[in-house]
């Protein structure tokens, strides 16, 4: 786990990458799924395994385009770069990190939350691509200043956070959510066992 | 291939007739409902559809939306080209917009009616030479600014496009938004 301050850019995109692989594999995974387990709900208020992507679908509808941006425009250098957290960065990024595979519920702001819309398998084929185009804007991040490089964040253009600061809350975003997506999908398998016997 | 009306790009030829027939006798039916897919990308394409009844989509998923490439509504020829042709992995997905119930021939079948004369080879030749008009048609449609004029020569080609297709499935077609394409429609 990173810890606050300094850490070297190819550390820091390692970790990264790793998170994200082991999320779209997740992913594939609940590609096989059949629909009443995709969107199985365990209470009202509690998120489908689509719902879960789907959110996580439209922050990187936001997110992708702002990040590859910045990715596009930032200084760029052969050494070795250090990317030093900023102390907002650092307060989301760590908000976001999954611990002790304990969940925080915490409120979504209403444009994000995918409760009610439709949704099929093609949400899950979206997410896909989605962690396909970060895996690779994290490899083209290796030779970006992620401290110097800043991008705005989705609730006000006012507030940018140091491009690696917002990788990471992005990547822990979706590692979150993720894991909330496996525990529906853990309640909807044991459901069925239920019903079946 | 063909956004669906018959008026469109389909020369009415004997091969067109023999094809319809070899639907009737050699095709398989099928219905599906809302939302379910005919092909889901990476598939490999091996059968042409014919749809009787019902509207599909032909579209391209993106990280960020859903686009239209094409429509089939009753009469069109539906097919995720490219892999039906080369055996690729599809790019596209097709679904049904709504209830739709198509006949299926295999590509085997296809080619062997296709192969069976010198004069069907002939046909199939034409129909080729007709649905690459229509690919540039196509190309020329996303070249042009105007979306007052990217939906007039939709229509030309499509008269009945509303009466079969959901508007936000005609403004994807059209690269423009369903708000855009209704303010157009009013004026």
């Amino acid at each position: 786990m990173i810890s606050t301050m300094r850490t070297e850019n190819n550390t820091l995109i390692n970790e990264l990458l790793t998170i994200t692989d082991a999320c779209t594999a997740s992913a594939k995974n609940f590609r096989q799924l059949p629909p009443d387990m995709l969107n199985f709900k365990e209470a009202p208020e509690r998120w489908s395994i689509l719902e879960c992507l789907e959110h996580l679908n439209r922050y990187g509808d936001y997110y992708l385009p702002e990040i590859e941006k910045a990715i596009m425009s930032g200084k760029t250098s052969n050494n070795p770069l250090t990317f030093s957290s900023g102390v907002l960065g650092n307060y989301f990024a760590n908000l976001m990190k999954v611990k002790g595979g304990k969940i925080i519920r915490m409120k979504t702001p209403a444009d994000k939350n995918p409760a009610g819309s439709e949704l099929t398998p093609i949400t899950i084929d979206r997410f896909i691509k989605q962690q396909e185009k970060l895996r690779s804007l994290l490899e083209q991040a290796r030779k970006v200043d992620l401290t110097g490089t800043k991008v705005p964040i989705s609730l006000t253009r006012f507030l940018k956070l140091r491009a690696g600061d917002t990788f990471r809350f992005f990547v822990y975003h979706i590692e979150r959510h993720i894991r909330q997506a496996e525990k529906a999908k853990e309640s909807a398998g044991r459901r069925s066992v239920v019903e079946s016997q | 291939m063909s956004t669906g009306d018959p008026a469109e790009g389909f020369q009415r030829n004997t091969f067109d007739i023999k094809l319809q027939s070899l639907f009737l006798s050699a095709g398989e039916t099928k219905t599906v409902s809302k939302g379910d897919f005919l092909i889901s990308e990476g598939e490999i394409e091996r059968k042409l559809y014919l749809v009787e009844s019902g509207a599909v989509r032909v579209f391209y998923l993106t990280e960020f939306e859903e686009m239209t490439v094409r429509l089939g509504y009753k009469g069109s020829l539906i097919t995720s080209l490219s892999s039906f042709i080369n055996g690729t992995p599809s790019e596209f997905y097709i679904d049904a917009i709504r209830r739709t119930t198509v006949k299926s021939i295999s590509k085997e079948a296809l080619h062997a009616l296709v192969n069976a004369s010198t004069v069907n080879l002939k046909d199939y030749a034409s129909l080729l030479e007709s649905l690459i008009t229509q690919q540039i048609e196509r190309e020329i449609d996303l070249l042009i600014s105007s979306p007052a004029e990217r939906l007039e020569r939709v229509l030309q080609r499509s008269p009945h496009l509303f009466q079969e297709i959901p508007l936000k499935y005609i403004a994807s077609y059209l690269r423009m938004t369903p708000e855009t394409l209704s303010r157009i429609r009013k004026s």
